[in-house]
């Protein structure tokens, strides 16, 4: 197990290494340039002199290195467009889409799972195809477009819910203030990534429930709730364990839509503002966050794996 | 007389008097908050590089300029300087500083302070601020004494006072002067900036939303308005929607199709405002076939501006003339060449200049055929007006090959390498009529004179604009400059925009004119009952 863990966290660093190296020297390829610098209000001679500010006057190699050595000795380096340093913005941003994201995570697991165990139960019944037609809504309808629809119904109409924000401005902490800022954003994310855990637990449940024991449960006479629960859902968990970490990875980096339309200051819109002005500091950053999360979220998802399903080992 | 302002106390006593009498009249709320939005994390020092539209209107609170706009026309009106003065040769100005003006820390305003923010921030040429490069003409900023300063020109700069209005708030000597870069103290531009204006800054959460408070030992008295919350919301539609539910009190409208469903919303008003911008399609003057007057001039002629201001900005713009925006009332004309639509014009205006129409349609000349190449950014309405001027170019066979791009690198082909023929873009410019950054030869290729035009009698006449030393002679230069550019056509002028603003009737006592100006007054502003 010892040695499992340790040669999962000496690949997981050599993919952030590689993580890196692409991304940095992709982004220098990448036309433009941070936009304190390439803007309209910015004259050649103003330009040249924010260039030798950020270092950008050095060649791409250099440059990596002196990142690298940095990124070594805990310094991720300063953000060109937000002059903040970038573990900072990083930690802070971090915090914010980790609450959303852990909210996210437990309503699409509650309802991704209840909903794909209740249309296994009742297949091909109404519930069932009630169950599956929501599913393909949350699937198919795109999330800025239910964000907006859900800020016009919700806190412009029937103002129940504030549209945008972490928490209400200048007000002391409060969880219920948080909480009630959580409900549309991790709602409307949670009603498009359910679909797959609905869809999943659905087909893996069906697959058990046809196997040899689940027939000899059935043929001793145990009732069919009881076959569900206590037969088959464990050892049907591998797949719906697998879609989460899928989903895990996606919320933990941040969601860039739905933090852009309810204005929630994460990591993906960190990522995107990044991105748009060229700042190349935050968005290796946040790629060295994203990668670390989704090495971290694959080692656990496999350890999950051992703990569900005994035939699997990481002897 | 523009050019000498004279400081009159009885008359600032009078006017007190009067709109002292209209606010208590007009029953305020004191613990009365507003809210605004703003689509980006902004950067509380006016000067600093990474500062630019999202933090422009923030900063005016906090920070002050030596010279404010008149509410009703624009014109220099006194700020942190009461009055000024230039020399009769024109190459120094002498400001007045008003007194008994405090830091948000308590430390007095000093003359010091406006040198070291031209000295050391503006003319430092390491530092890259944001505007220092319009103050080329300056050599530098003497201290007389603790409340007098004079600015020391290289060249007459008869607009010195516009552009002294422009985001240029003055910074703090006794915080920042001891700093390697005064630009970039991370504590000051996002934390605790220390300025003179009306608000201070009460907190500032990253991403989410700056708070600012009153400043209850502002020189003008304590504001009326408690506090003013900008939040940071990046997404137009979510601004729009966070209006109409009552959680943002204003909001800057940039797509008029979003405008619909607030006439439903009695509290809510549209003000239709104007800033010194123009659109324009730029040609390439390194390329020779724009070199030719007649082929700019046809260019211009087959483009229905009218049709594209209302197709693409809902009606909410005017056909421009030239660089002067009909905002500046004291300068802008309009009695100049104004090329209405007219594509048999334009054809004709190309055959004269030897351009024939091909096999293919296209017009051609010595086998080549006029071909453009026109890249575009993702950004506002660009892509869609660019569209359509390419359509109206295809109609007189002219053939542009639009290419979409991603805004920063579309900034780094067109601006920085200057690497397009054709490009539509915009300029939001000081409302001065001294326009060269953006005409003069020597910001060609480097600098802001997109089309690299280069001549020696455009710059001689704005070089006789900032000359002028009376107001009548200003006028009459910039007067025979608009009429150049308008014949000339450096840039081709399509249209004004007019700035869409949806205001909550709670807001009382805000300038309608323009937001750069309302913001210079926000201690007027007041909440309504």
């Amino acid at each position: 197990m010892a040695a499992f863990a340790l040669r999962r966290l000496l690949e997981g660093l050599l993919v952030l290494l590689l993580v890196s190296a692409i991304t940095f020297f992709l982004i220098n390829l990448a036309p433009g340039g941070p936009s304190a610098a390439v803007s309209l209000e910015k004259t050649a001679a103003q330009r040249e002199a924010l260039y030798h500010q950020f270092g950008l006057d050095k060649p791409v190699p250099v440059r990596y290195l002196d990142w690298l050595g940095g990124v070594l000795r805990g310094d991720l380096g300063t953000s060109l467009n937000q002059g903040l340093p970038v573990s900072s913005l990083l930690e802070q941003r971090m915090w914010n889409t980790l609450q959303l994201a852990l909210t996210t995570l437990v309503l699409t697991t509650l309802l991704g799972m209840g909903l794909g165990i209740a249309a296994a139960l009742y297949k091909n019944r109404w519930p069932d195809h009630l169950i599956s037609g929501v599913a393909t809504l949350g699937m198919s309808i795109p999330g800025f477009w239910l964000g907006i629809l859900a800020i016009i119904v919700f806190a412009v109409q029937l103002k129940l819910f504030p549209s945008s924000g972490i928490f209400s401005v200048g007000a002391e902490f409060s969880l219920l203030d948080r909480l009630r800022h959580l409900v549309l954003p991790a709602g409307v994310l949670a009603f498009t990534l359910m679909p797959n855990v609905v869809r999943v637990t659905r087909s893996a449940l069906l697959e058990v429930m046809s196997s040899d024991y689940v027939r000899t449960a059935r043929a001793k006479g145990v009732a069919e709730r009881v076959v569900l629960l206590k037969h088959t859902l464990k050892n049907a968990l591998v797949p719906v364990i697998a879609i989460l970490g899928l989903i895990t990875t996606v919320l933990f980096s941040g969601s860039v839509v739905i933090e852009s339309v309810f204005g929630w200051a994460g990591l993906g819109r960190l990522a995107i503002e990044a991105a748009n002005g060229r700042d190349y500091p935050v968005i290796l950053g946040v790629t060295l966050v994203a990668g670390a999360v989704v090495v971290m979220v694959n080692f656990l998802v496999d350890l999950l794996y051992a703990a569900v399903d005994p035939r699997i080992s990481h002897e | 007389m523009q050019l000498r302002w004279k400081f009159k106390p009885w008359l600032v006593l009078v006017l007190v008097g009067l709109l002292g009498g209209a606010a208590q009249a007009q029953d305020y709320d004191p613990n009365g908050s507003l809210t605004f939005a703003t689509n980006a994390d902004p950067t509380l020092n006016p000067w600093a590089p990474n500062a630019v539209v999202e933090s422009n209107l923030i900063n005016e609170l906090i920070f002050e300029p030596l010279v404010r706009y008149n509410k009703k026309d624009l014109t220099p009106s006194p700020g942190l300087a009461t009055s000024w003065k230039v020399a009769p040769d024109g190459l120094s100005w002498t400001f007045n500083l008003r007194k008994g003006v405090k830091w948000s820390d308590g430390k007095p305003f000093t003359a010091d302070d406006v040198a070291f923010t031209y000295n050391n921030i503006a003319l430092n040429k390491k530092l890259g601020a944001t505007g220092g490069n319009l103050y080329a003409p300056l050599s530098k900023v003497e201290v007389i004494d603790p409340y007098t300063v004079r600015f020391v020109l290289n060249t007459p700069f008869s607009s010195l006072p516009y552009y002294l209005a422009y985001f240029t708030g003055i910074l703090p000597k006794h915080i920042l002067g001891d700093a390697e870069n005064p630009l970039t103290l991370a504590d000051f531009n996002k934390k605790n900036p220390v300025g003179t204006g009306p608000y201070k800054v009460a907190e500032f959460v990253s991403g989410s939303y700056v708070r600012l408070v009153k400043n209850d030992s502002y020189w003008g008295g304590p504001p009326k308005v408690a506090s003013v919350v900008f939040k940071i919301v990046p997404d137009p539609n979510t601004q729009m929607a966070q209006l109409l539910g009552g959680e943002l009190d204003m909001v800057t409208v940039t797509n008029p199709a979003l405008l619909a469903g607030i006439e439903r919303n009695p509290k809510l008003k549209l003000i239709r405002q104007n800033q010194n911008i123009y659109y324009f399609v730029a040609l390439n003057q390194n390329d020779p076939r724009f070199k030719d007057v007649r082929v700019r001039q046809a260019l211009l002629y087959a483009i229905d501006r009218k049709a594209i201001i209302d197709a693409v900005l809902k009606g909410y713009g005017e056909i421009a003339t030239g660089p002067i925006a009909p905002l500046q009332k004291l300068f802008y004309r309009k009695d100049v060449p104004s090329y209405a639509f007219d594509p048999k014009k334009a054809q004709e205006l190309l055959k004269q200049a030897g351009w024939v129409p091909g096999p293919d349609g296209v017009l051609t000349k010595d086998g080549k055929p006029l071909e453009i190449d026109m890249p575009t950014g993702q950004f506002g309405y660009l892509v869609p007006a660019t569209l359509l001027v390419q359509q109206y170019w295809k109609a007189i066979g002219v053939k542009a090959n639009v290419k979409v791009m991603e805004w920063n690198a579309y900034i780094q082909q067109m601006f920085v390498n200057r690497q397009y023929q054709a490009t539509l873009a915009w300029w939001s410019t000081p409302p001065t009529p001294d326009v060269s950054p953006y005409y003069q030869s020597s910001s060609a290729d480097k600098g802001q004179n997109i089309p690299n035009f280069k001549s020696a009698e455009l710059d001689k006449l704005l070089e006789d604009g900032r000359k002028a030393t009376s107001l009548r002679s200003q006028v009459l230069a910039y007067l025979q400059m608009q009429r150049f550019v308008a014949e000339q056509l450096p840039y081709l002028y399509l249209w004004y925009p007019d700035i869409l603003t949806v205001r909550d009737d709670k807001i009382g006592g805000m300038v309608d004119l323009n937001q750069a100006v309302a913001f210079q007054y926000a201690s007027e502003w007041f909440v309504k009952r």
